[in-house]
């Protein structure tokens, strides 16, 4: 079974940047089956709202990720939309010409209802590619957490730009909710990535919004590739249903092969 | 061989966990290689008393020996104590302990007496922490995980209790492993990239043992954490079955 592993941070508060770990970590890849990570960045390395400077610092670490391993990691950049539209082009066009970055990574800056997005928007247009938010319910959370997307936020980003590509990051995170949240809207993808394995939820979004807008993703190193990866195998899916969240939609979606 | 030490049958009410019969249970559980498990039923978490759900515990295993009941023992209630001697007339390996669920501090009186009466028996003592994660569950239940700092308390008050401890976090279990030895632990809420190496630096693969948290979480998710690690057979079968076999004298 071919894999692609959507949902990476191979460098993760510093940690995972000598050459060694990463060769390490691409050997571990392999071992499981996996043949491509898209490799987001060390995101909250300084905190929730980096700079330009620091933006680039992460993005370039990113793309010497891609160098070392050409074949393995696909990066995408990270950007924050407070920045305002000059900055998020213009790190957008960097990343993406000068690395191939095949997408736009959002964290934790702002929520996806904000109006800055329309930026990140513009870009994903721009170049074509597809925008990758952090979602995760908030219900749970207090007040000083606002700029986490809910999955209503992320599908109401998603309703409004019904021409770009959204990946909703961490079904398990914006769980039963979040699934029915996106249900409808073709441009959203939920990836599988972050928390526990919780048992049935990636056979409930398959039946909700079809297995074409699932992607196999895991939030490694914060979690175990393995784990993930056990739970689409060992879910109740057709193997052409397993075939496409572990593969064939990612790759589409970023125009791999 | 694997066994699986944290298993349920019954449902949760939150999530859409399959109302398994134990057949169906030990044959799911097959399905991911695990042969034999230790077994609660889920309806001691909330129900006002454990005992109608131990009973039917012990009567739905009762003809599958490959699954090993664990009834649940409420210290809250007055009746602990009759709990416990049903436990012991029915010959079962081990109890479980739900403090959050149950509403008592592990510093209560009574959690004494009751280590003490334990010992008595040949009762394994199994000590639960969570049963998901309380990030994205159900908004109204509030209820938090078992606190480690009166587990630890517990722990270095009882030297001699060595309980095995179920659903702790893997920071949780860093932090408790460099305070006290006297415990064992289940690893299906320990998940970091390459989990079982990173605990394996602070506690020895003798006190780790196979869980999955089933029906909650993915069993062939969890089992592969430990079929993938990057470790000697010999660690893995220790984790894998040989703790628990010494553990609960299967």
């Amino acid at each position: 079974m071919r894999i692609i592993d959507v949902h990476t941070h191979p460098i993760f508060f510093g940690d995972g940047r000598k050459e060694t770990a990463v060769n390490q970590l691409v050997t571990h890849g392999r071992t499981l089956g996996i043949e491509r990570m898209i490799a987001l960045g060390d995101v909250l390395r300084y905190g929730a709202r980096p700079d330009e400077k620091q933006l680039v610092k992460l993005n370039n670490e990113n793309g010497r990720l891609q160098q070392l391993h050409p074949d393995y990691f696909i990066g995408f950049c990270y950007l924050n939309p407070l920045l305002g539209e000059r900055a998020v082009m213009k790190e957008a066009e960097r990343c993406v010409t000068k690395f191939g970055f095949k997408g736009i990574k959002l964290e934790i800056a702002n929520n996806a209802s904000d109006p800055c997005m329309r930026h990140v928007m513009k870009a994903a247009r721009t170049f074509n590619i597809p925008v990758l938010q952090h979602s995760w319910s908030t219900v749970n959370m207090g007040p000083d957490m606002k700029d986490h997307s809910d999955p209503d936020d992320t599908a109401g980003l998603a309703r409004r730009n019904p021409d770009v590509n959204i990946i909703m990051a961490h079904l398990v995170g914006i769980g039963y909710r979040g699934v029915l949240a996106a249900k409808g809207l073709p441009n959203i993808f939920v990836d599988t990535s972050g928390a526990y394995p919780e048992d049935g939820l990636v056979e409930y979004a398959v039946e909700h919004l079809g297995a074409d807008n699932v992607l196999f993703g895991t939030d490694l190193p914060i979690r175990e590739c393995s784990v993930k990866l056990g739970s689409v195998l060992g879910g109740r899916l057709s193997a052409t249903a397993k075939h496409k969240i572990l593969f064939s939609n990612t790759a589409r979606l970023l125009q791999l092969y | 061989m694997l066994i699986d030490t944290n298993t349920q049958l019954g449902v949760w009410p939150f999530t859409f966990t399959p109302d398994r019969t134990a057949a169906e249970l030990l044959k799911h559980l097959r399905a991911s290689g695990i042969s034999r498990a230790l077994v609660s039923h889920l309806g001691a978490v909330f129900q006002p008393d454990p005992m109608p759900s131990n009973r039917t515990l012990f009567a739905a295993v009762k003809r599958t020996p490959a699954l090993v009941p664990v009834p649940v023992v409420n210290l809250r209630l007055a009746n602990w104590r009759e709990q416990l001697e049903a436990c012991v007339a029915a010959k079962a390996k081990a109890v479980k302990l739900l403090p959050n669920f149950h509403n008592y501090n592990l510093a209560a009186p009574a959690v004494d007496e009751f280590v003490a009466t334990l010992a008595k028996t040949k009762l394994r003592l199994v000590i639960n922490f969570r049963y998901e994660d309380e990030r994205h569950r159900y908004f109204g239940l509030n209820v938090k995980g078992t606190p480690v700092a009166d587990v630890q308390a517990l722990l270095q008050r009882q030297p001699k209790l060595n309980p095995l401890l179920a659903g702790i976090y893997r920071p949780e279990l860093k932090e408790l492993a460099k305070a006290c030895a006297n415990f064992s632990a289940e690893i299906s809420f320990c998940e970091w990239h390459n989990t079982l190496e990173d605990l394996l630096k602070v506690i020895p693969a003798r006190r780790l043992m196979l869980g999955t948290c089933t029906p909650m979480l993915s069993t062939r998710g969890e089992v592969d954490k430990l079929r993938c690690a990057h470790l000697p057979v010999k660690t893995k079968a220790l984790i894998g079955s040989a703790n628990a076999i010494r553990f609960f004298k299967l």
